[in-house]
């Protein structure tokens, strides 16, 4: 899922400083399960700056409130009235949340208040590990299942690079070599004829690097005629 | 330096917590009375979102009191304690404000001193480090 | 929701009105909202004039109470007894230790303590108009079954001792050795999994090569500990090391190689825990014993710590002291070593005499036992906690000394720590009264101050079902969390950690918690 971490409390803390009345907006989704803004982190973030608005003797109206899913604008325009009715508005959601209600309400001001990280998997509870970076192209049925874009610093895509020793990447002496892990799984696998097979240069065009993406499914697509009314499509 | 009295919150577990509570009394220790105890039944209970409401709603200092964390009646009540106090002493740091208001301490039944000693330490903190807002009490 | 509440005043005899002005704390709670009786008691513990309080909160149509005294297990049996008998829901009866907390450490400060008495009776009484009557409930027991793993001396004993309770044993015995115990043994069999709660519990257990299902009520781990494995620094490092077990065995038959035989207390003394085990003693001083009356030439030392002949077995360390086995003691400053050169020479400081010996080995035995590898099998197939030294966890000790963390399930014998077979055989009886009473009951009860799911709320982020240490928590038919109450100990840690907020503890809600206290904070001394 999508990992977020909140931004550092004094960042967020001289973000809204200037203004007058705040509303921050979380999000049930992936941002609850990675623990960085669903209701319990809203909720201790607008106790957290009413404490240094005391201690500042800073007259700031704070609120919070949580959304299901903050990408999506039907979720969004539940909460419409706390949005417009405030000054500024902190999104707990991930980018997409803060982007979502920046470009529902582009005259209202929203601010990130967390940073939005990876794609990752929880390696226990806690812990967050970088697992895919949305390459566009998925060649994980050669490796093993392992990712050697994501999990390999370098992004090499036939064996280690020379640095690799004992194992252990030599860019972040913590991290294991993504293709020590992928020998080790082709070869409980039966599969090491794998590893000798040369996987060609990567067209990265359907990565970010080509730009934006859109995915679509036209038969899922609202035609003209279903389309209700003029509200949120 | 301005006669303030303090205002301290204790959250006490159900068991070794106020057992630490009930042995202090007994034995005949005076005690300050600017804290004011709060009864969960585990420390694990207790989240950071009541420390923050505490401090928020006039708290100078706020503690949380548990088991021994090898014989928390709940297995890993006080340790959960721990790292909610934690997360909050952090999220204070990083505004600014004493890390040191909120404290986590745990205690054995059996223990009559530990009590006084933790409001001996919390009512000292309130008392040098003021209510948070400056105010005068 | 209807608040109508009783205050109770206790003097505590006469204790309270030294220091608590008890008319000033009544007339506060008589003009506080919702309270619609006040009374002032001489002394609540002695049960007299408990009559008057129910008749009075009959009268009155109380529906909760709040009641300043002492600590709540002094007071409550008879006071929840009364209030029962006035129709009021015991959870809403609310027992305020003033003594404790105001009365006795704030003596010598009468001002404040008296606006301390009344910031908490505020306090108690913001709660109280937030509280819920709450019901606990009950369910039968699926079985009457005992299950105890391991046919050993422990497990042999918790099976004698819990048959008294007219409940069906199953001893689980991973070897074929032939076991004289009531109920069933089961050979070949071992526990490999398990589900449920502590009277409802589902096992999965291996029995050959076939896996099969057993409910137990209760469940007794008496697996043992690791007899045949030697562990340690020195273990390791020098030449001839046997374990006790083994070394008996060999003895009776003949088969001991000759040479010098050292029997030592630790397989690691130089390490951080010294653990000296009751066990080695009883066995140890008998197998030196046979050893030097079978064979007087051989030098026999006993080199140890810390004596720890318990009993009776005092006799054999005189007997042996006499018929010439020596007896070495060491202290932590001077370890016992063997030289990586010469592994077969041990080096020991005995602090009786302040003489180094080298001692030229034929066998060192090793009379300590570390703990069992059944145990990680064990703690995975129950999903119990282990101890740092390998054994099962046990549970705090308030719990008892042969609980584990999770209700139902007791630990005795050498699968705790290692230990004598007299105290494994005494162990294994205590843990088959416990789970024998345990199942002789019929019945689990439940409920209360249980943990419950907003099944909208919850993210289904697992949290919960990872923190709690007794499987309450689980992901139900709607992909949302439940909590099975049956296995829910009102602890709150779930509800203080789940990220979306979605679980209240009753009794004990954020707000209920919040409310008191803003109120504790608002009072001005």
């Amino acid at each position: 899922m999508i990992v977020a971490k909140r931004k550092a409390l004094n960042e967020i803390a001289e973000m809204l400083a200037p203004y007058k009345k705040v509303t921050v907006i979380g999000c049930r989704s992936c941002v609850a399960i990675c623990l960085a803004g669903g209701e319990k982190e809203v909720k201790m973030l607008v106790s957290a700056l009413k404490v240094k608005n005391k201690k500042e003797g800073r007259k700031q109206q704070i609120e919070g409130t949580v959304v299901e899913r903050q990408c999506e604008k039907e979720w969004v325009q539940e909460i419409e009235d706390q949005i417009l009715d405030s000054d500024v508005t902190l999104s707990m959601a991930c980018s997409l949340g803060a982007q979502t209600i920046g470009d529902m309400y582009p005259k209202h001001l929203t601010f990130p208040g967390l940073n939005t990280g990876m794609f990752g998997v929880p390696e226990e509870q806690g812990v967050w590990s970088e697992k895919c970076v949305g390459c566009g192209n998925c060649i994980i049925h050669t490796t093993g299942g392992i990712c050697p874009i994501a999990r390999c610093a370098k992004s090499m895509l036939n064996g280690p690079c020379g640095g690799s020793a004992n194992r252990k990447c030599e860019v972040n002496l913590e991290v294991e070599c993504a293709w020590a892990a992928i020998y080790d799984r082709l070869k409980i696998q039966n599969r090491l004829d794998l590893i000798e097979s040369v996987i060609q240069a990567k067209d990265w065009s359907a990565s970010h690097s080509g730009g934006r993406r859109v995915f679509v499914r036209e038969d899922a697509k609202l035609t003209p005629h279903q389309k209700k009314g003029k509200g949120v499509q | 330096m301005p006669q303030t009295k303090p205002k301290v919150i204790g959250f006490c577990c159900e068991r070794h917590g106020m057992d630490a509570v009930v042995l202090a009394a007994r034995s005949g220790k005076q005690l300050d009375a600017s804290v004011r105890l709060l009864q969960v039944p585990c420390t694990g209970r207790v989240d950071g979102l009541h420390i923050l409401k505490a401090l928020e709603d006039g708290a100078d200092a706020v503690f949380v009191l548990g088991c021994l964390e090898k014989n928390c009646y709940y297995d890993t009540g006080s340790i959960e304690g721990r790292k909610r106090v934690g997360y909050v002493k952090q999220m204070l740091a990083e505004l600014g404000i004493e890390k040191e208001r909120v404290e986590m301490f745990n205690a054995a039944s059996s223990n009559s001193w530990i009590f006084p000693e933790i409001v001996a330490k919390m009512v000292d903190v309130a008392r040098k480090l003021g209510p948070i807002g400056g105010e005068k009490r | 929701m209807k608040s109508n509440i009783q205050v109770l005043l206790c003097k505590c005899c006469t204790e309270m009105p030294k220091v608590i002005n008890i008319e000033r704390l009544a007339k506060l709670a008589s003009e506080s909202g919702n309270v619609l009786s006040v009374m002032i008691l001489d002394g609540l513990c002695d049960g007299k004039e408990l009559g008057d309080v129910v008749t009075e909160a009959k009268m009155k149509e109380i529906d909760r109470a709040v009641v300043l005294a002492c600590q709540k297990k002094d007071v409550s049996p008879a006071v929840f007894k009364a209030y029962k008998r006035a129709g009021v829901n015991p959870y809403l009866v609310e027992i305020i230790n003033l003594r404790e907390e105001v009365v006795l450490p704030n003596a010598s400060d009468k001002d404040r303590a008296q606006a301390k008495a009344e910031n908490k009776l505020l306090a108690a009484l913001a709660r109280s108009r937030l509280l819920q009557p709450l019901e606990r409930s009950s369910e039968e027991m699926k079985t009457r079954n005992v299950v105890i793993v391991g046919g050993g001396v422990a497990g042999q004993a918790a099976a004698r001792e819990a048959a008294k309770y007219g409940v069906h044993t199953i001893i689980l015995e991973k070897s074929a050795k032939s076991i004289i115990a009531p109920g069933v043994v089961m050979p070949h069999a071992t526990l490999v999994g398990g589900k449920g709660y502590g009277g409802s519990f589902e096992l999965k257990i291996k029995v050959g090569e076939s896996f099969e299902s057993l409910g137990a009520a209760s469940v007794v781990i008496a697996s043992g500990g690791g007899w045949t494995t030697l562990k340690g620094s020195l273990a390791k490092a020098v030449r001839g090391a046997m374990p006790l077990y083994e070394f008996h065995q060999k003895l009776l038959a003949n088969q001991i190689p000759a040479g010098t035989v050292v029997f030592m207390d630790s397989p690691d003394p130089a390490g951080k825990t010294l653990r000296v085990q009751d066990y080695a003693w009883e066995e140890t001083l008998e197998t030196a014993l046979e050893l030097k009356k079978r064979r007087p030439d051989t030098a026999v030392y006993v080199i140890f710590q810390e004596m720890r002949a318990t009993g009776l077995s005092e006799l054999a360390y005189k007997e042996a002291a006499e018929i010439g086995v020596a007896f070495i003691r060491y202290d932590k400053g001077a370890t016992p070593k063997v030289d990586p050169k010469d592994p077969a020479v041990l080096t020991v400081k005995d602090l009786s005499y302040g003489e180094v010996l080298k001692i030229r080995l034929g066998t060192m035995v090793f009379a300590s036992i570390p703990a069992s590898q059944d145990n990680l099998v064990i703690a995975e197939a129950l999903r119990i906690p282990m101890s740092l030294d390998g054994g099962i966890r046990r549970g705090s000790i308030q719990r008892g000394p042969l609980s584990t963390p999770k209700p139902g399930v007791f630990v005795c014998g050498s699968a705790l720590f290692p230990k004598s077979r007299e105290v494994a055989a005494a162990e294994g009886q205590a843990a088959g009264k416990l789970a024998g009473e345990f199942a002789a009951q019929g019945v689990i009860e439940f409920g209360g101050i249980v943990a419950q799911v907003t099944p909208e709320k919850c993210s289904a982020c697992l949290t919960c079902i990872r923190t709690c240490p007794y499987e309450a928590p689980c992901i139900g038919n709607a992909t949302k969390a439940e909590i099975r109450v049956q296995a829910c100990q009102g602890c709150g840690m779930c509800v203080g950690i789940c990220p979306s907020k979605a679980i209240e503890l009753h009794h004990y809600t954020d707000e209920q918690l919040m409310t008191e206290s803003k109120t504790l904070l608002g009072g001005d001394f």
